[in-house]
C-alpha cells in the first residue's frame, strides 16, 4: 500500500473517531441533555464523517487499488497526488470549522479546495481505469 | 470471502432497505414523524455505507489472518455486533424519545451511542495495524507475526 494511501486512510480513521464521538455525544445529550451548545458540532460530525471519513478512505482505497500504469509500474505524478491529500484535509478542516465566526469565505474557500482534491484525483486516476486483458 | 465480511454485507443490504423505507414513510403523512431525517441519514451512512467499507475492509487490507475464528477476529466481531446492536437500538428507541416520557427510550438511546462508539473504536483497533507498506507486509511475514 503506497504511502499516500496508507496516510488518507490513517486520516480517515481519525476523522471517523473524532465524528463518531461528536456524534454519540450529540446522540447523549438527546436523551440526557448535556448542555444545548453540543448541537453546535453538528456541522463538524457532518464533514468529518462524509468528507473525512467515507470519502478519504474510498479515494485512499482507489489510489491503492486500481491498475497502476503498465510501463513505469507507477500511481501517476506523486507530487499532484500529494496535493490532492492537501487539499483535501485543507477543505475538510475550513469547511467543518468555517461556521464558528471565520465567515463564509472560509467555507467557500474549503468547498473550492474540496473540489480541486476531486479534480485531482479524477485527472490521476482516469487513466487508470482500464483493463489490460486483450480478449 | 471470510463469514465476517459476508455478514457485515448482508447486515448492510438490509440497513440499506430499511434506510429507503424510513425515506418512504418520511414522504407519507400518515408514517412521518418528528426526527425521522436523521434516522434515514444513519440508516443509510453507517447502516449501509460505513458497515459495506468495514466489511470489505477486513477482508481485503493486508495483514488478515486466514483461520477463522472468533479470537483471530475478536476486534471484527465486536464492531459487527456493537455497530449493528447500537444503530438497531437508535432505530428503535429515537421516535419515541420526544413523544414518550418513558426513561427507557433515553436509556436505550446512550447505549445505542455508546455501543457505535465502542463499534468505531474496534474497527479502528483491528484495521490501523493493517494500513501497511508491502515493505511492512513481507517483515510481518519474515518475522511470522
Amino acid at each position: 500500500m503506497p504511502l499516500i494511501s496508507r496516510l488518507m486512510i490513517k486520516l480517515s480513521l481519525l476523522y471517523l473517531l473524532t465524528g463518531i464521538s461528536l456524534g454519540a455525544l450529540m446522540l447523549i445529550n438527546k436523551a440526557w441533555l448535556i448542555s444545548p451548545l453540543l448541537w453546535f458540532v453538528l456541522p463538524i460530525h457532518i464533514e468529518f464523517l462524509i468528507f473525512g471519513w467515507i470519502i478519504q478512505f474510498t479515494l485512499g482505497v482507489a489510489y491503492w487499488i486500481l491498475p497502476r500504469f503498465l510501463e513505469t509500474k507507477g500511481r501517476g505524478n506523486k507530487i499532484l497526488a500529494w496535493f490532492m491529500v492537501v487539499f483535501l484535509n485543507g477543505g475538510i478542516l475550513l469547511a467543518a470549522f468555517s461556521g464558528y465566526g471565520l465567515g463564509r469565505s472560509f467555507t467557500l474557500t474549503g468547498r473550492i479546495f474540496e473540489v480541486l482534491a476531486v479534480a485531482l484525483f479524477i485527472s490521476l486516476h482516469w487513466k487508470r481505469v482500464v483493463t489490460y486483458n486483450r480478449g | 470471502m471470510p463469514l465476517i465480511t459476508r455478514l457485515f454485507i448482508k447486515s448492510g443490504l438490509i440497513f440499506f432497505l430499511i434506510a429507503l423505507l424510513i425515506g418512504v414513510s418520511s414522504q407519507a403523512e400518515v408514517l412521518n414523524f418528528d426526527g425521522i431525517t436523521p434516522l434515514f441519514w444513519h440508516a443509510l451512512m453507517v447502516g449501509w455505507i460505513t458497515q459495506i467499507i468495514m466489511g470489505v475492509s477486513m477482508w481485503m487490507f493486508p495483514g488478515r489472518v486466514k483461520e477463522e475464528s472468533f479470537q483471530n477476529q475478536k476486534w471484527g466481531w465486536l464492531t459487527f455486533g456493537f455497530l449493528n446492536v447500537g444503530l438497531g437500538l437508535r432505530l428503535i428507541a429515537e421516535p419515541f424519545v420526544n413523544t414518550s416520557d418513558t426513561e427507557l427510550w433515553n436509556i436505550l438511546l446512550v447505549i445505542s451511542a455508546l455501543f457505535q462508539f465502542i463499534a468505531v473504536a474496534a474497527y479502528v483497533i483491528e484495521i490501523w495495524p493493517r494500513v501497511m507498506s508491502k515493505r511492512q507486509r513481507r517483515k510481518k511475514r519474515k518475522d511470522g507475526v
